[in-house]
């Protein structure tokens, strides 16, 4: 794949914070990195974007000179969303591979199997989209998830939800077999709605469907028959998607507002008509010098790559593995870090403690800071997705105590 | 001293190998289960909760969890004694997502969003139940008792005629089988340190009969041959990226057209003897 000079040039911009400190410091060296994706199984085209995004991510660093001299390898493996895999895999990461830190695993449930391996092993392992609230805080101090907790995101987005779709009244549908679902559908969300005073029409009794469901026309009949002015869906994209399409075919076309897992292109496709809104830390379309060469970059990659769809756009995810890589990256220059073989006991511990303390690291879309509890401090957007695109309506920060963006 | 990613896969093979040995025994009458992710999820959930609230050692915990589970296979088997094939199937499937729902809706027990905080086991505590519960199956199948078992299975009338108590063996072998993979819960649950109710879904009752299906379901060897290939086949297939799981599907497909009896049986065994 040929790399665009504009590409090569986005590299340290994306990546180091600052100048190195001395280019060739590490000359000769290499960083290796590890990365856990669900390259297969339900998440697949979830973890295939990430693998390219990594590979982009590799690549550039690489042919801008590495890091300070040093080549930057990252062994990308497959945990097929599966925790069992996932916490064996950082085991192999940890010893066999002997990689600095990982980027992954993706799912919560992956994580909440996988972060006590990496605290065990002493290994940085920084999740890319885990957002069930607690999991990194329950595996301190070596659990790290570069995502904002769902309730800290809806504190925002909810009042502009209701204020700007005048919702008085809403109905809940979540997935009953996943977790963050589960979490965000029947206990996030009726409390947050409370908060807001927006009444719930089917407290006590809220819609479920099961992931991998492919008929909820009863479900969505029983709750277009509440009649309510919006809808909450808690859900990632791919079971969304059929809660939409049916919306839709019944003519149900009422604002839907749910958790992070929503931002997809399929969203998008599935009832252009239906607005749907979430939020996100970074989505294609984003405006900014930055974020658009890491766009511009990724969705030719994306597209021309084998079993993703044509039309696919880099998510949210993408995004943070390529700043989770970059965080690292930014560890290696200034924490001190001698990458040596013999000191890589103290070079995880050293990256380690860059994170917790991280300082003047710019994301994509601003500073990232790491709470006590492992989660990001960072700049997301409320935004809204229709007619086939993501708009930004509300930008806010997931600030935590002194830590803001 | 091996790597702990072998040690890992090691632990998992010894964990899949009991719950394998469950649905093994309930096949000596006959029986085919798809519910024992369900008694496996009582194991886990019991043993978690004794040894995280009540700190009663993870052993004996373990060992709670059995006859938890064991007690449950022994009333699932009372209605499933008037069922065969794929009647019974059915009816063990519905009752592994009817257990499942049950822990998604527990809050005692974090509901969706699972439970943690079990001290985790070392490798050799879990083949320390492992290698015992094997050797013990492997008795068994040298004893009357399975040849007792096997009658039921190659025809129930027969069995009877023959003076045989076809009720308590079949019951016998759902209570045992029931255990055992609660034993396989309770191992599970204090090696990854965490469960949750997606973790005990028909995926696993389904890997537990194909690891019989695939090791060969004669000898006990069978199926732990089987768990440890379906362990470690996916591991071995990762040079092919993201294509493995579809290679592995290809590949049980094909050893089940070379092997139907399974991979292992006592022909075989007898034939790699000196």
């Amino acid at each position: 794949m040929t790399v665009s000079r504009r590409s090569l040039l986005a590299t340290p911009a994306l990546l180091l914070a600052r100048p190195a400190v001395s280019q060739a410091r590490f000359a000769g060296m290499e960083v290796k990195l590890g990365a856990i994706v669900p390259s297969s199984g339900p998440f697949a085209e979830w973890g295939r974007t990430n693998t390219v995004a990594l590979r982009m991510v590799e690549e550039q660093v690489n042919a801008g000179g590495g890091i300070g001299g040093a080549r930057l390898s990252i062994a990308i493996y497959d945990d097929a969303a599966r925790p069992a895999q996932a916490a064996n895999l950082v085991r192999k990461l940890a010893d066999d591979d002997k990689v600095l830190a990982i980027a992954g695993p993706l799912t919560s449930s992956a994580c909440e199997v996988a972060f006590p391996v990496a605290n065990q092993a002493k290994l940085v392992a920084c999740s890319q989209a885990s957002s069930k609230p607690g999991t990194a805080a329950a595996n301190r101090p070596w659990a790290f998830r570069n995502t904002i907790d769902e309730a800290v995101l809806l504190k925002t987005s909810l009042p502009w939800f209701k204020r700007s779709y005048s919702v008085e009244t809403i109905a809940i549908i979540y997935d009953a077999k996943d977790a963050n679902s589960v979490a965000l559908g029947s206990r996030i969300m009726p409390e947050m709605l409370k908060e807001n005073g927006i009444r719930l029409l089917n407290e006590g009794s809220l819609a479920t469907f099961n992931t991998g469901d492919i008929d909820v026309s009863a479900q969505v009949t029983a709750l277009k028959a509440l009649n309510p002015t919006a809808l909450v869906v808690a859900a990632d994209y791919s079971q969304a998607v059929t809660v939409l399409r049916e919306m839709r075919r019944q003519g149900f076309i009422k604002p839907v507002i749910g958790g992070t897992p929503l931002i997809s292109s399929a969203i998008l496709r599935a009832a252009p008509e239906i607005p749907v809104v979430s939020c996100a830390t970074y989505y294609a379309g984003q405006q900014g010098e930055k974020v658009q060469r890491f766009t511009n970059a990724l969705q030719p990659r994306l597209r021309a790559t084998a079993g993703l769809p044509p039309t696919i756009e880099p998510s949210m995810y993408d995004a943070h593995m390529a700043e989770i890589v970059g965080m690292y990256t930014d560890a290696v220059l200034r924490g001190g870090l001698t990458l040596k073989p013999a000191d890589l006991e103290s070079d995880r511990e050293k990256l380690r403690a860059h994170l917790e303390k991280l300082s003047g690291y710019e994301g994509l879309s601003g500073p990232i800071h790491f709470a006590e509890t492992g989660d990001a401090v960072k700049v997301f957007f409320t935004v809204v997705g229709q007619n086939g695109s993501w708009t930004e309506k509300v930008r806010g920060c997931s600030t935590h105590g002194s830590l803001t963006c | 001293m091996i790597s702990s990613y072998v040690a890992g896969l090691l632990a998992e093979i010894g964990i899949a190998s009991i719950a394998a040995l469950s649905v093994h025994v309930i096949l000596a009458v006959g029986q085919l289960s798809l519910g024992n992710a369900a008694f496996m999820a009582c194991g886990a959930y019991t043993a978690s909760v004794l040894t995280v609230e009540h700190g009663v050692p993870v052993p004996l915990a373990i060992a709670v969890g059995a006859v938890v589970s064991g007690v449950l296979g022994l009333v699932v088997g009372f209605p499933a004694l008037r069922l065969r094939g794929i009647y019974l199937a059915m009816a063990t499937l519905g009752f592994g997502e009817m257990t499942r729902s049950f822990f998604l809706s527990l809050d005692a027990t974090g509901g969706a969003a699972g439970y943690s905080g079990m001290q985790r086991l070392s490798l050799g505590a879990i083949w320390a139940w492992a290698l015992p519960l094997l050797v013990l199956v492997l008795l068994a199948e040298r004893s009357r008792l399975w040849l007792a078992l096997n009658a039921v299975r190659d025809d129930e009338t027969a069995a009877r005629l023959l003076g045989l108590n076809t009720v308590a063996l079949k019951l016998g072998a759902f209570t045992v089988g029931a255990a055992l993979a609660g034993i396989a819960g309770g191992l599970f649950a204090h090696w990854h340190i965490f469960i949750e109710p997606g973790a005990f879904n028909l995926d696993r009752s389904i890997e537990m009969v194909l690891a019989v299906v695939l090791g060969g379901s004669t000898i006990a060897l069978g199926p732990v041959f089987g768990a440890a290939a379906l362990a470690l086949a996916p591991e071995a297939l990762r040079f092919i990226a993201d294509w493995r799981l579809a290679a592995f599907g290809a590949l049980l497909i094909v050893i089940l057209l070379l092997r139907p009896q399974g991979i292992i049986d006592r022909r075989l065994l007898r034939a790699l003897k000196p």
